[in-house]
């Protein structure tokens, strides 16, 4: 591992330590109250959820026309990571409509399109997994159709007016809400890093493991 | 008979059976009253009014056990393939020599 794995990790911890306290110190939201700091675990997850299907299509695009290795382990760890952050948006976000809304779940076009991006995901790992020789192309494809749907999934509560609130609504939030808000994003992109980090280290090692064993084989 | 055509049966027995169960359920339910004006949420009778706290805890609960389990994943796969790494060098260091 890098040397600014473990200061990094510490950070992350503390920061993760210490979010309860910095959400509990935001005020009640007027119309919603206690349910609504979920979204400070919410957004951030979502977010990073985006991020990572962005970057396992970046990864697969380079992986389809460059053809290293490398980019196709980057885009393996990413698509966990989108399975991951993923779920944390949509079992945080149900919990919080159900008491907000009146319903778990609206078929509306943002959540709808989220969770198609994270079946994509959970296509991505079940074909690496089961799909023997020549999956990696073949997942590499799905990944773009994952990266694709991101920013329809962002801009969608801008063009299809739905429950959901729309993107204009982080970029208003006054101070006591931002900060928290930023904090927890900060956190979570730094535990993101550190995933990927490790994930792309164990495809490393997978790929060493794989190289020794044909040396064994000569 | 193949696994998998056995699995397609058994999902389609379950469905089949709890199909009807779905039914009943959805027809069962009388028609609520029409509201026809705003009543603040504080107001609702206490049938009607959802505690936030077990949704949150339950939310917040989700996440961090979702991510401490990830990380004790990856850790734990890391360090099986990490061992199996330096055993598979050590190997060929020795055969190397001999």
């Amino acid at each position: 591992m890098p040397k600014w794995f473990t200061p990094a990790a510490g950070l992350c911890a503390v920061m993760f330590g210490l979010s309860p306290l910095v959400i509990a110190s935001a005020p009640y939201e007027s119309t919603m109250g206690l349910v609504q700091k979920i979204f400070y675990f919410h957004m951030p997850s979502a977010w990073m959820f985006l991020i990572a299907a962005l970057v396992c299509g970046v990864a697969s695009v380079r992986y389809l026309f460059g053809g290293s290795a490398r980019q196709d382990r980057i885009a393996w760890s990413a698509a966990e990571m989108t399975f991951l952050f993923g779920a944390l948006a949509l079992v945080t976000g149900p919990l919080w409509a159900r008491k907000a809304w009146g319903v778990w779940w609206q078929w509306d076009v943002r959540l709808t399109a989220s969770l198609m991006g994270w079946m994509v995901s959970c296509a991505y790992l079940l074909l690496r997994k089961y799909g023997g020789p020549g999956s990696d192309k073949l997942a590499a494809g799905l990944a773009l159709f994952g990266a694709a749907n991101v920013p329809f999934i962002y801009i969608s509560v801008n063009y299809w007016r739905t429950i959901h609130p729309t993107t204009s609504v982080v970029p208003t939030l006054p101070f006591s809400m931002g900060f928290p808000l930023t904090f927890c994003v900060l956190a979570f992109l730094l535990l993101f890093i550190l995933l990927m980090q490790m994930r792309i280290r164990l495809e490393d090692q997978r790929a060493r493991l794989d190289t020794l064993y044909l040396s064994l084989d000569e | 008979m193949p696994s998998f055509i056995r699995i397609v049966a058994a999902i389609l027995l379950v469905a089949g059976l709890a199909a009807p169960v779905f039914a009943a359920a959805s027809q069962g339910q009388p028609p609520s009253e029409p509201q026809s004006e705003f009543i603040p949420i504080d107001q609702l009778p206490p049938q009607d009014q959802l505690p936030a706290a077990p949704l949150l805890i339950g939310a917040y609960a989700f996440v961090l056990l979702a991510l401490f389990a990830y990380v004790f994943s990856v850790a734990s796969r890391l360090t099986k393939v990490q061992r199996e790494v330096e055993r598979l060098e050590g190997d060929l260091k020795r055969g190397g020599r001999g």
